[in-house]
């Protein structure tokens, strides 16, 4: 059956990328290019979230730096604690609190002096946020363009206070100075090797693991409701619990995305949950293929890649966002489902199968199919 | 199916181009591992070029760039000639992390000039004090670090402050409504002087806090209707101050009566709300554009020939000048000595210039600058009218108003 | 009292700077459903446009305002016919593809007019307060409340009395019956998303002399404008001014009150709790779908 087919290709491609991304510090062993690359697969790990809970769901969720920037500052709070006490007030008081005339620790700064307890609220805060919204957002039936404006609003509004409690957030400057992380008597350095299969090893989970619940019945009715929510309701499916699961799932892959970027980049900021790099997590995995977690994640890599690059070489200095503008409609125009599209073409026709199928999604199609012979056995 | 296949390995191809376009770092080992060549020293220029805090900092870039001009076209340091490695870090705090890290670790700069916000300046800082490296900060700031891996040549609060409050004090009244953007520095700025206005018996009606790029101002102005105070200090930044001192007016309020005492308004934000919504307000900064010096003419005529005879210079592009000097001379003074970032530090106390404000000198205890304070009253036709001027240039205090806290050159210590 | 009355006027200055911001836009997400989030840049050019024509022209701010409306019709109606066009049956993927247009748009700015901030004169005669029923106003923001009226009128006209707003408004109803009608509905949405963004034009024009110049000076308005559209829901103008009159009221107090951030997080926050219950909007009657 095709469908199987297809599945061996995808697998091939989703094995072969994780094969590359671990062996890539053999091949250039250098600790700027390893925190530098450690950031894009970052990106990647947060656009394949997003591709989970749009691409797969249909849930468009343009806050996803929400979740992203909530990870990032549960880990940078810990971190925060343990740096060396110079630049901070009396009994480790972080010195932006001092700066604020903060007196004491406030108290739910108190838990984050442990290690084990950040990690959680790094994935658990997003999760549980996600999970609120979502049950008000879905319990309500809201969709498409809603979901867009809700997510994008909760996101300002989540960022303006965060901005606006400096003494307890560092407000604009964000949470900075801050010690390393070491868990299992490893240390975490931005720029070491450990850090970087730390980042890798989390895409590899993240991709293969979501390729495995695309796989299972959850997945193919996540996929249906992505197709035609009410043709799931009709079948009697609680979607609203479905797409929160999505979308909350989505959320605490994203807050662990948040820790390990505190992890590279060496600060949390507010800039993290901004509008721009929410955007702009849409947009990799939109450039990148939406209905691909793969698709997603080099996607991402793939433009924070050309940017960087593009702005670093003196020639685009003024003109790279531009292009980069100009990049964007162009994929959304011609390629809509994005360059892995162009991939899967590709295998198409490296099978020497027809083109007749055309830009469907394959796994969409098996979704359909699968419902279509649950109908024929529950009727 | 043929014409399938043609687009898809066109696509392809380009999909191609664009990864290697992407990733030279793949293709061409170690491309920007190169070490500086002899004869160069070569510098990291990261201010934003696009972006929202771009407005201020592509005139840093300017001024920055035509001192590495005048310097190279002057010979060079002990023959050896400045070159600029210039960045884009688009106003992200993230994106300025990721190309100080090019410039120090793949470029290997040997310092680097950069940024306008505190929140950019703290984004850089991990990277050079891990990697040992100088970033030379030319922005006015909060006065409350004490990096050994930065020189600081803005003014810290005691500068700006310490002959303004009383002066307004004295010519205007007590009561202040303190008005800022939401971050670090209007509240640290906004501290030092609850602190001065409370040694001088003045008092605070109001302390206020909008959000960066804020442009509606009818609730905070009918809010100081209400209070009616003798001074509005204001740390507004940006475009917000053009919005601010426009609907002061538009709102029937009088600077002869109830003037804005401003730490951040420059020729740059006048030029743009016009003089007519400036006149009468004052402002306390080390430079002004209209200052008369000869170094200042000469600054100012340079700058207007390279870019513009519309560009106005401002207390943060003229630091932004002065500091490559200052760089340059510390370089000379290392002669044959290897060229290291912490060497160059250490070389760089005590170095005095004769900058467009006045001679300036770094402190060798912190690394910050001794400035030229001067009170300026802004006139319709966008330039300041010089009211007081210090005697003396100003001794950098940062942590002024926290005693107890000291910087050194190992550090903060606590006194 | 004069306390009550300096409030009320200070809300309706933010509400008709809302609605002159939000007016364009509505009308675009309404009839095509396209969100475009281009719609700051279009606010922005519209003040590129008076700031241009004032430094190479000398021109008064009001002659100004009739090109500003002409130029960034134009430019929205080249994107329309460009872009916007071919994704009509995606509307979600519009919220993409006019990012991108404002990226563009915003760096090709800051390239061709520069990176600074610009100015742009406010007219004398308005540069001043005026006292109203014993309390003083800006002259200028008068100015602004009457000309949202005025184009909020010529708006309405437009779509009531016009051949144009018959067929407007069939299209958006039912673009394949009004079709068969002989109807060319390419051509009203091109004119619909060039007349959106005229409006956005003489919107930044007009807010240019109170407000600053900068190439990023529309991506704070634009989702403002966006909370003001959803709430107002998409099925009249009417809702659009009540949703902006509300919004700019409540955000006035608040930021009275608290201070302005605090309003506007409690703003966004009440027009989030309020689209999950009223998604149509707060002047429509809900209808179930499905």
């Amino acid at each position: 059956m095709t469908d199987t087919n297809s599945m061996r290709w995808r697998l091939t491609g989703y094995v072969l990328f994780c094969v590359i991304i671990l062996v890539f510090p053999y091949i250039l062993n250098n600790d700027y290019l390893l925190n530098k690359y450690a950031r894009y697969l970052i990106f990647g790990v947060l656009s394949a979230a997003l591709s989970f809970s749009w691409g797969y769901t249909g849930i468009l969720n343009l806050g996803q730096a929400v979740s992203f920037g909530l990870g990032s500052y549960a880990m940078a709070m810990a971190l925060k604690l343990r740096t060396i006490p110079i630049q901070t007030g009396a009994g480790g008081l972080p010195d932006f609190m001092v700066w604020n005339n903060v007196k004491a620790l406030p108290w739910f700064w108190e838990p984050f002096h442990s290690y084990t307890f950040a990690v959680f609220a790094g994935l658990g805060i997003p999760m549980l946020l996600a999970f609120v919204l979502g049950w008000f957002m879905f319990r309500g039936r809201i969709t498409g363009v809603f979901v867009a404006i809700i997510t994008l609003a909760m996101l300002v509004v989540i960022n303006l206070v965060i901005v606006d409690q400096q003494k307890y957030t560092g407000g604009f400057n964000g949470i900075t100075d801050l010690s390393t992380f070491k868990a299992f008597g490893v240390g975490f350095d931005a720029y070491s090797l450990s850090t970087y299969y730390l980042v890798a090893g989390t895409l590899c989970v993240v991709l293969l693991g979501g390729l495995a619940i695309t796989r299972t019945k959850l997945g193919l009715i996540l996929q249906a409701i992505r197709d035609d929510e009410n043709r799931v309701r009709y079948f009697g499916y609680d979607v609203a619990s479905y797409q929160n699961f999505a979308f909350t799932l989505s959320a605490g892959v994203a807050g662990f995305a948040g820790m390990l970027y505190t992890l590279v980049m060496e600060f949390a900021s507010p800039t993290f949950l901004s509008v721009q790099l929410s955007l702009s997590i849409v947009i990799w995995c939109a450039v990148g293929g939406r209905g691909s977690l793969l698709g997603a994640a080099l996607g991402a890599i793939l433009v924070t890649g050309v940017q960087g690059n593009l702005s670093e070489s003196p020639t685009f200095l003024d003109t790279w966002m531009l292009i980069m503008g100009a990049i964007f409609i162009i994929v959304v125009l011609f390629l809509p489902n994005g360059l892995i599209s162009l991939a899967e073409k590709g295998v198409r026709l490296l099978k020497h199968k027809s083109a007749r199928e055309t830009a469907t999604h394959p796994v969409a199609g098996a979704a359909i199919a699968t419902f279509d012979s649950k109908r024929v056995r529950e009727s | 199916m043929n014409s399938t296949r043609r687009n898809f390995l066109k696509a392809s191809a380009a999909l191609g181009a664009a990864c290697s376009v992407g990733f030279p770092d793949i293709w061409i080992k170690n491309a920007s591992l190169a070490h500086a060549a002899g004869g160069e020293v070569k510098v990291g220029i990261l201010y934003s070029l696009t972006g929202t805090t771009a407005i201020i900092e592509k005139s840093l870039n300017q001024a920055c760039l035509m001192a590495i001009e005048e310097i190279n076209a002057a010979g060079g340091i002990n023959g050896m000639q400045i070159k600029p490695v210039v960045e884009d870090p688009a106003s992200d705090p993230a994106t300025f992390a990721e190309k100080a890290r090019k410039l120090v670790l793949g470029d290997k700069c040997v310092s680097l000039f950069g940024s306008y916000t505190s929140a950019s300046r703290k984004a850089v800082l991990p990277v050079v004090e891990k990697y040992h490296n100088l970033y030379w900060y030319p922005t006015l700031y909060e006065g409350r670090e004490c990096s050994q891996n930065v020189i600081y040549t803005g003014a810290v609060p005691n500068q700006q402050q310490q002959d303004f409050v009383p002066w307004l004090v004295k010519n205007f009244g007590k009561k202040f409504y303190l008005i800022g953007s939401n971050y670090i520095y209007p509240k640290e700025e906004n501290n030092v002087c609850k602190i001065l206005l409370k040694r001088l018996g003045g008092e605070v009606v109001g302390e206020e806090y909008v959000p960066l790029g804020h442009s509606e101002f009818s609730s905070v102005i009918q809010k100081i209707k209400d209070t009616q105070p003798n001074v509005i200090f204001s740390t507004v930044v940006g475009d917000s101050v053009v919005a601010l001192h426009r609907q002061y007016k538009a709102a029937g309020l009088d600077p002869a009566k109830m003037p804005m005492a401003s730490l951040t308004t420059s020729e740059e934000e006048i030029a743009a709300m016009g003089g007519e919504f400036a006149e009468g307000h004052f402002t306390s900064a080390p430079y002004f554009m209209s200052y008369d010096s000869p170094e200042n003419q000469k600054f100012v005529a340079a700058f207007k020939k390279k870019y513009g005879p519309d560009k106005v210079t401002n207390f943060v592009s003229e630091p932004a000048y002065f500091q490559v000097y200052l760089f340059k001379q510390a370089v000379e003074k290392l002669g044959g000595k290897d060229i290291t970032p912490p060497e160059i530090r250490k070389a760089s106390w005590d170095q005095e210039f004769k900058a467009p404000q006045g001679v300036v000198k770094i402190d060798p205890k912190n690394s910050h600058t001794y400035l030229w304070p001067k009170i300026g009253e802004a006139q319709r036709n966008g330039q300041f009218k010089i009211i007081e001027q210090s005697k003396e240039s100003i001794e950098p205090k940062p942590y002024w108003a926290y005693p107890g806290q000291v910087c050194t050159p190992e550090g903060l210590k606590q006194a | 009292m004069s306390d009550i009355l300096n409030q009320v006027f200070t809300g309706l200055s933010l509400a008709s700077i809302l609605l002159l911001v939000s007016l364009g836009l509505a009308i675009i997400y309404g009839t095509m459903g396209v969100i475009n989030l281009a719609h700051g840049e279009f606010v922005m050019l519209g003040a590129y446009t008076v700031w241009f024509l004032q430094k190479n022209f000398g021109l008064d701010l009001l002659p100004c305002l009739v090109v500003s409306f002409f130029a960034v019709a134009a430019a929205g109606w080249l994107i329309e016919r460009l872009i916007v066009r071919h994704l009509y049956k995606r509307p979600l993927d519009t919220i993409l593809a006019t990012w991108g247009v404002s990226v563009i748009l915003q760096q090709g700015i800051r390239l061709t007019a520069g990176a600074e901030l610009r100015y742009v004169k406010m007219p004398g005669w308005l540069s001043n307060a005026v006292p109203v029923l014993g309390v003083e106003v800006s002259a200028y923001r008068i100015f602004i409340f009457v000309l949202t009226l005025l184009l909020l009128a010529a708006t309405y006209l437009l779509f009531a009395r016009t051949r144009y707003g018959f067929s407007l408004r069939a299209v958006t109803q039912n673009q394949e019956v009004s079709r068969c009608f002989g109807i060319n509905a390419a051509r009203v949405y091109s004119l619909t998303f060039a007349y959106g963004a005229g409006l956005a034009g003489v919107a930044g024009a007009l807010i240019a002399p109170l407000k600053s110049v900068s190439p990023d000076m529309g991506t704070g308005a634009v989702i403002d404008a966006f909370m003001v559209v959803v709430m107002g829901g998409v099925a009249s103008l009417m809702g659009t001014v009540a949703s902006a009159a509300i919004i700019g009221q409540v955000s006035g107090l608040l930021a009275f009150v608290y201070n302005d951030t605090v309003a506007k997080a409690l703003v966004f926050f009440g027009v989030v709790i309020l689209i999950r219950f009223m998604p149509e909007g707060i002047f429509s009657v809900r209808v179930r779908r499905g």
